[in-house]
């Protein structure tokens, strides 16, 4: 992508060797991958894996025991506000405060980011999205598919050159499911690039440019998700749990294991 | 690849801030039972004890405004804020706002500007009510007076509540110590303080949060001279101020795992 005599551009995102635990328990050990600029890439891996972790080091809220993050060159740790106002995020699990109505929400969270939004902008904002109805309610009052458009719009409030999304279509229905992917879509175009942790292959499959297999804090595999299947096609884990032609949920399941993670 | 349209400047402090303070004032003045804790409870106590023998059963108008003044403080720091932090902490709230370029301490400074000064509102209320209801007279110096120690008694519960948000990770054990501990603190405070249950406990009560603190609104109230006892109180606040403080920064976690 770059000249040789170019000054390189900074990967978006860089990870190397990290290490994440929580007390005297390893959850994410070893960990290195980049993601380039408009590239879109899955973290797949079973519950518990660390996929949360794993984000949760790149947002700042959890300290990592060694390694090294780096978002668009700046060092996560060394200057977590620079970094922290190049990502977006939705967190898998996460509120507005309970008592803003929708208005408030994207006016104040706007603000956080350092978008002034007037009455008006944040009107057209949410009939973008198909909330204009609901300017005035609470966040609780919404549903599923409503806090989720709210929370991307939210996440991707200052055009981040990074967005940051976890398990963001968990408990949608499949109408809300195919309106993230193309928004998911809109955003590459858009020149932001995208993480996203998920169980669906199929979500995978149609979104991600690449994608990395996690599991107990150790990434297995790493490619685009066609290489994944021809790399481990003749794997006899992959092999073995493979009905026919090998999918990539047959080399998800080869590598990580059939027993069942709560 | 260029990527002009992507934003990568750190938004402005002062816009994050106000943004916070909006937040935060909106969801203060949108929880009634805080403003109700705060303002209205005590107002209560004042008009109730205007009835009957309670006043001087109680150590006259000036302790019963004390009385009234701290259990605003009392209720709406140890309870409201504390709760309230709690909640945010458990439905993911804190964590929501801690990804944003708004730094630490200012998510916690904003939540605590905006409760200290409803609580010097509710205090100027209370004692202005808490005059004309009583029959007291006070000048501009025992107002100015008045709201110091209110910022003194509400540093000392917001403390004692950061403590217990520190140390407990569950909303529901929280809420219950603290309706407990506010029960014990109110009970050691006012009743302790009158003798009947004995000098060491009167002794303890001098010195707990409640009872330093209504000793100081109510020396405030009667312009009575400083004392000892006044310098005693106010260094029991101090001291509990930083020992909970400590212990609420130091332990506070602001994920709910
Ligand atoms: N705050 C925490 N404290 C202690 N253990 C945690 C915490 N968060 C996650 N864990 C543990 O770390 C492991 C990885 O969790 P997580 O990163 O959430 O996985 P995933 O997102 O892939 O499901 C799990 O075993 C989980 O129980
Ligand atoms: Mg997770």
């Amino acid at each position: 992508m770059n000249e040789v005599n170019m000054p390189a551009q900074p990967s978006v995102l860089d990870i190397s060797d990290l290490r994440v635990a929580y007390g005297a328990r390893t959850v994410v050990e070893g960990v290195s991958f980049q993601i380039d600029r408009g590239e879109i890439f899955g973290l797949l891996g079973p519950n518990g894996a660390g996929k949360t972790s794993t984000l949760s080091a790149i947002e700042g809220l959890v300290k990592p025991k060694s390694g090294r993050l780096l978002v668009d060159g700046i060092d996560v740790q060394k200057e977590p506000l620079d970094a922290k106002a190049r990502l977006g995020v939705q967190l898998q699990s996460s509120s507005f405060q309970a008592e803003l109505t929708i208005q408030q929400i994207a006016r104040i969270y706007g603000g956080l980011y350092g978008v002034k939004l007037s009455r008006e902008q944040i009107g057209k904002s949410m009939r973008a999205i198909g909330l204009e109805e609901e300017l005035g309610k609470r966040f609780k009052q919404l549903s599923g598919g409503q806090q989720q458009r709210l929370a991307l719009f939210i996440a991707t409030i200052h055009n981040p050159l990074l967005l940051l999304l976890d398990e963001p279509t968990a408990g949608l229905d499949p109408q809300s499911r195919r309106g993230l992917w193309r928004r998911i879509e809109e955003l590459r175009g858009e020149g932001n690039s995208i993480l996203l942790t998920t169980h669906s292959m199929e979500e995978a499959q149609a979104v991600c440019d690449r994608v990395a297999i996690i599991d107990h804090g150790v990434l297995l595999t790493v490619g685009e998700p066609s290489e994944l299947i021809d790399k481990h096609r003749e794997d006899p884990r992959v092999l073995s749990v493979a009905h026919g032609a090998p999918t990539l949920e047959d080399v998800f399941i080869g590598l990580t294991g059939s027993e069942i993670r709560d | 690849m260029t990527n002009a349209a992507v934003d990568t400047a750190r938004p402005p402090l002062g816009l994050a801030m106000t943004s916070l303070l909006r937040a935060d004032s909106i969801v203060i003045l949108n929880s009634k039972t805080s403003l109700v804790l705060s303002t209205l409870l005590p107002i209560v106590i004042l008009v109730a004890t205007t009835f009957g023998k309670a006043q001087s059963r109680l150590g006259g108008s000036s302790l019963i405004i004390g009385l009234a003044l701290t259990l605003g403080l009392l209720t709406s720091c140890l309870l409201g804020f504390t709760l309230a932090l709690a909640h945010d902490r458990h439905i993911g709230v804190l964590q929501r706002l801690r990804v944003t370029p708004a730094p630490n301490w200012m998510i916690m400074t904003s939540r605590l500007i905006v409760q200290v000064a409803t609580n010097l509102i509710a205090s100027v209320i209370v004692v202005i009510v808490g005059a004309i209801v009583h029959g007291l007279t006070l000048n501009v110096g025992q107002y100015l007076l008045v709201i110091a120690v209110a910022l003194l008694g509400a540093a000392v519960f917001l403390a004692i509540g950061q403590a217990l948000v520190g140390l407990i990770q569950s909303t529901n054990a929280i809420s219950a110590i603290g309706r407990l501990l506010m029960i014990v603190l109110l009970l050691l405070g006012i009743f302790g303080g009158t003798g009947i249950l004995g000098d060491t406990i009167k002794a303890i009560s001098d010195w707990s949060p409640v009872g330093a603190l209504m000793t100081l609104f109510s020396d405030v109230l009667n312009q009575s001279a400083w004392s000892g006892q006044d310098t005693g109180s106010l260094l029991a606040c101090v001291a509990y101020i930083v020992v909970f403080a400590f212990i609420g920064i130091r332990w506070f976690r602001w994920d709910s795992r």
